[in-house]
């Protein structure tokens, strides 16, 4: 039989949107173009090439090593792209994902990917091709709301900020705003005026984000709600400190 | 010593923070609302800032052009609101303008709001207020400041022009 890796612990409903981050077990509820995901990050003109920091690595003549042999280079890599971020802002009121998770789902689910989490932001350095793969992947799935989420590439201020009066996340530079029932964004993640504007798709209604939450919060699902989860966070706080964890 | 001031005629100061910061119209309505009710000394409007162009990042210095930053009237005087309103607060001449002050905001906040009275802005010169304004003569050594209702409503560093709005009222 199979093994079925069990990522975390809990029988709540934060606990199982977690343990589906982690095992890209999401779904796709919006469709984004390439060329709309290229504008929006802002790395490179939509429809250019890819810039690239060296030659393909098929015509650079590697070394003879057995790791090379044995690791397949990620195309990002194989064709030499610069190395990019994308980075993202989850509110704290009930977005889908927190940003320990987005580095979970990108480590676990891709290879070649650096994450970086801090408190309210969480970013992604990888190959410019990679990084858009795990980009569009985060865009199009349950795991972001157009509204409770951003993609922040600076003044990520907002995500410990009181939701606006329509419901979306504070975004001081105005990068998306809600137009009608959907989510547009006009400016790339850094604030740089686009030349279009972005469907983002429509944002979740706030019992659906309750649902779709990872965030143990007082209010809809506290941390003290789980208490397999709070038995598991115990029991490996107690194996490292006292016995010294040593996970093998 | 004791001082038997009369309670119910000492200033007290009230705080409005609302469920969710607030659009420009609500604010408008909201500050319209607040100001109609008789007794109210100043206001204090606080929340996240709408600057007119990035100001960190590789897109330092493109235009923000943020539709909620725009000119409101409160009370026919126009001011431009360059905040996302989260929370108001107000000085009112005594405890019995609290509970008009609660109503109005019931009557305008379409959420729930947490309304508190404590000691938001403060009323006495700092130090630092010495030092903008000085004093206002050798034999007065009271801060040199005509109108001492400003005392306290923007940082004293910062420029008064444009973040401090008087307001005429009928009787006046």
């Amino acid at each position: 039989m199979a093994y079925t890796p069990q990522y975390y612990a809990g029988n709540t409903s934060v606990a199982q949107n977690r343990r589906n981050h982690m095992s890209n077990n999401v779904q796709k509820v919006r469709e984004i173009s390439d060329e709309d995901l290229t504008a929006c990050l802002g790395h490179r003109a939509p429809g250019s090439d890819y810039p690239s920091t060296h030659p393909p690595l098929a015509e650079m003549g590697e070394p003879d090593c057995p790791v090379r042999q044995m690791v397949t280079p990620t195309p990002g890599t194989a064709a030499g792209d610069r190395v990019r971020y994308v980075q993202w802002a989850d509110s704290m009121y009930n977005a889908p994902a927190v940003p320990y998770w987005r580095s979970y789902h990108a480590a676990m689910n891709h290879r070649g990917v650096d994450p970086g989490t801090l408190s309210g932001r969480q970013v992604v350095e990888a190959r410019e091709r990679d990084m858009e793969a795990v980009a569009k992947e985060q865009m199009e799935t349950d795991m972001t709301c157009p509204g409770l989420a951003g993609l922040r590439g600076a003044t990520v201020h907002g995500h410990s900020c009181r939701l606006q009066e329509d419901g979306v996340m504070f975004d001081m530079i105005d990068r998306r705003r809600l137009e009608g029932d959907v989510i547009i964004q006009d400016k790339d993640q850094v604030g740089v005026p686009l030349d279009r504007k972005v469907n983002l798709g429509k944002p979740m209604t706030t019992a659906e984000a309750n649902k779709k939450t990872t965030f143990y919060r007082v209010g809809n699902v506290a941390y003290r709600d789980d208490p397999e989860a709070i038995e598991w966070l115990q029991k490996v706080w107690e194996l490292r400190t006292v016995y010294g964890y040593q996970p093998k | 010593m004791v001082r038997n001031a009369s309670v119910t005629k000492k200033p007290i100061q009230v705080e409005i923070f609302p469920q969710k910061v607030l659009m420009p119209n609500t604010a408008e309505q909201l500050l319209n609302g607040i100001d109609k009710v008789p007794g109210v000394i100043r206001m204090l409007i606080q929340g996240p800032s709408l600057p007119r162009q990035v100001s960190c990042g590789p897109g330092t210095g493109a235009p923000v052009d943020h539709p909620d930053r725009r000119i409101i009237n409160v009370s026919g005087q126009a001011f431009e609101l360059n905040v996302r309103v989260g929370r108001i607060q107000v000085e009112i001449e005594d405890r019995s303008v609290k509970e008009n002050i609660r109503k109005v905001a019931e009557e305008n906040l379409p959420f729930p709001f947490e309304f508190r009275e404590g000691f938001f802005i403060r009323r006495k010169a700092t130090l630092v207020d010495y030092a903008k304004y000085g004093f206002k003569s050798k034999e007065d050594e009271s801060v040199n400041l005509e109108d001492t209702r400003l005392l306290g409503l923007v940082d004293p560093k910062a420029d008064p022009k444009d973040r401090i709005c008087m307001l005429e009222s009928e009787d006046e």
